[in-house]
């Protein structure tokens, strides 16, 4: 016992006096990443060689850079296994808890932390301040041009007919987006018009969708390799299903809106041009639904 | 009043059914209303109508009456004021089985599976809490063991589900735990009515033996009683009941330990006579619960289970309250 704690307080020393030099040096060499969304940014930004672990999830189907994440390591978002990884840089948004971000700076721990991003500009701004915490300002300057280069595309090939479409997001837990949402966002960036017109996250208008129904339904599929919805989803109930099966529906892939990053674009494109990612139905059991 | 009370409670239900139509997002007038539910309502009414507003209220009543009659029927068995399948833990291990099945895939291939989980689970927990009736009368130890019970439904449920495929799964384990009629259809409604259905009829068929019961276990063998065949059916039946409610709701509690208590003075404590209106009283009061849920002025909607807890808790406690001193 007497052993272990010496060996602790060994270890709690010896991350206290190298933590101020590592955070000296700029570009971080050992980098964990705690989180799904955080392990994009990493992926997209850092070389595997310089990344130490990610996330349990980092694999996950709803990860945009699954593929890219094959080969490394994961570690769990707990403290004392990221303190005994002894990275020089944690990167995370919420993985490790609520109190994380305090525990892990007081134990000398640099810290990285991705902003919160509700809209389209505050995507390219968390992306370039997430370059250039990761020591790689160029690379962000690059993809937040790539951004806007994809966005004027859209724009210049935007079919006027579909700026009066109305589009239905739906979610595969039964719930809708309306304005003031990164979604509504990226419905009007792919020239659509939002079906829904409360503003924020709500349960999905089943009566609404008896007397007025969308052109187009936007189904936000977040796992594909779990085909169950939640039992209590909106997106069970008959009127749901209907719009699935009688309207033209763009399946989103999951990993395209699992966070607010330069990923959306993906699906912005998708729904710009009526394009349907392959999916399961929210509910196989209950009807045809799908690309159409 | 023992012989108006079935009849009162089947017209105050259909009063309820009918302002369930009448309630809703879309404000509809009583004369749309009545136009949708005799045929001759528009396009938009009808659907509101038949596949929203009546089929999610028939799904709260239906919910109530089988736990209400559950639970007079377990009381009965039981002998004991204080038995409800939310109470007994039977609730929560049909939850757990109506989980087992939904979460590993045994539902995606099977309609059936899901319900058939459920009422396995249920069936499990009341077997036990039967069993252990033949050991203990001390209404204490019954609880406690439905406590128990409970609290490992919870625990595997919630073990399952943060091991589940898809981490996006908390809403869907409230809804197990709390209990919810929100975006049911007649498709859910179909599926429990068989498991419903029969358990009614098991618990119909043996009601007169649990009259037979308040004599004593001596005497109501003496008098004919096949008391090993009544109490499988009962156990059954109950089950039944309680696992179809959960498969169609989630757990709702004190349903059944609030209708079977408010009537059966009103029907001279005669367990058989009980069951009826406890059946009509229970699915009265998730029926009036569940209108309670939708007019609230919330952007998230209210668990049903909420309310129910909040109405039946205070209800269970005065019960256990009024029997102290009478049992170890």
């Amino acid at each position: 016992m007497r052993a272990l704690i010496v060996a602790v307080q060994a270890l709690a020393y010896a991350l206290a006096i190298a933590q101020p030099v590592l955070a000296q040096t700029g570009s971080a060499q050992k980098i964990v990443s705690l989180d799904y969304c955080a392990d994009q940014y990493v992926l997209q930004f850092v070389e595997p060689a310089r990344i130490l672990a990610l996330s349990p999830d980092s694999k996950k189907p709803f990860s945009y850079l699954r593929d890219q994440a094959q080969d490394i390591p994961q570690i769990r978002p707990l403290t004392e296994d990221v303190l005994l990884a002894q990275p020089d840089l944690v990167v995370r948004s919420y993985g490790g808890g609520p109190n994380a971000l305090g525990f892990f700076e007081r134990s000398g721990l640099r810290v990285l932390q991705v902003g919160y991003a509700n809209d389209l500009a505050s995507i390219k701004r968390v992306t370039l301040e997430m370059a250039d915490g990761l020591g790689v300002p160029e690379a962000g300057r690059a993809l937040v041009a790539d951004i806007d280069h994809r966005l004027a595309a859209i724009a210049a090939t935007r079919d006027t007919r579909t700026a009066s479409e109305s589009v239905l997001y739906m979610t595969t837990g039964g719930a809708t987006s309306g304005p003031e949402t990164l979604v509504h966002d990226m419905l009007v960036a792919a020239g659509l018009r939002n079906f829904q017109t409360q503003a924020g996250w709500r349960s999905l208008p089943l009566e609404q969708l008896a007397y007025k129904q969308p052109d187009r339904v936007a189904l936000a599929q977040f796992n594909q390799a779990t085909p169950n919805t939640e039992s209590w989803s909106a997106v069970r109930h008959p009127l749901a299903q209907q719009q699935l099966w009688t309207r033209p529906t763009t399946v989103l892939e999951g990993a395209w809106t699992s966070c607010g990053a330069w990923f959306l674009l993906d699906a912005i494109e998708a729904l710009a041009t009526g394009q349907a990612a392959t999916g399961v139905s929210a509910d196989p059991s209950a009807g045809p639904s799908g690309s159409k | 009043m023992d012989r108006a009370l079935n009849p009162l409670l089947l017209g105050l239900t259909l009063v309820v059914l009918f302002l369930a139509c009448l309630l809703g997002s879309t404000a509809l007038p009583m004369e749309r209303v009545l136009a949708a539910l005799s045929g001759n309502g528009s396009v938009g009414d009808t659907l509101v109508v038949w596949q929203i507003r009546l089929p999610r209220a028939l799904c709260g009543f239906a919910v109530g009456a089988a736990l209400g009659a559950s639970g007079a029927v377990l009381q009965g068995l039981l002998r004991n004021p204080l038995a409800e399948p939310g109470v007994l833990g039977v609730s929560a291990c049909a939850s757990l089985g109506a989980v087992i099945a939904l979460y590993y895939g045994f539902a995606a291939s099977w309609a059936y599976a899901m319900p058939l989980a459920a009422i396995v689970g249920a069936l499990l927990a009341t077997g036990l809490i039967a069993a252990a009736t033949l050991y203990t009368q001390s209404v204490v130890t019954l609880i406690l063991i439905g406590v128990g019970l409970s609290s490992f439904a919870g625990a595997a449920m919630s073990f399952m589900l943060n091991f589940a495929p898809s981490p996006f799964t908390l809403a869907d384990m409230v809804n197990w735990m709390l209990g919810s009629v929100a975006n049911r259809s007649f498709a859910d409604l179909w599926l429990v009515a068989p498991f419903m259905m029969v358990g009614y009829l098991l618990v119909f068929r043996m009601r007169r033996g649990l009259s037979a019961l308040t004599l004593g276990e001596e005497a109501a063998v003496g008098i004919g009683l096949n008391l090993t065949r009544l109490r499988l059916a009962v156990v059954l039946g109950a089950g039944l009941l309680a696992g179809a409610a959960v498969a169609l709701a989630g757990a709702i509690g004190f349903v059944g330990i609030v209708a079977p208590h408010f009537v059966r003075p009103l029907v001279h404590h005669d367990p058989a006579r009980t069951v009826l209106p406890a059946a009509l009283l229970g699915g009265l009061l998730v029926l009036v619960a569940d209108i309670v849920v939708r007019v609230l002025p919330s952007v998230t909607e209210l668990k049903l289970g909420v309310v129910a807890a909040l109405l039946g808790a205070p209800v269970f406690v005065w019960i256990a309250m009024r029997r102290r001193g009478s049992d170890g």
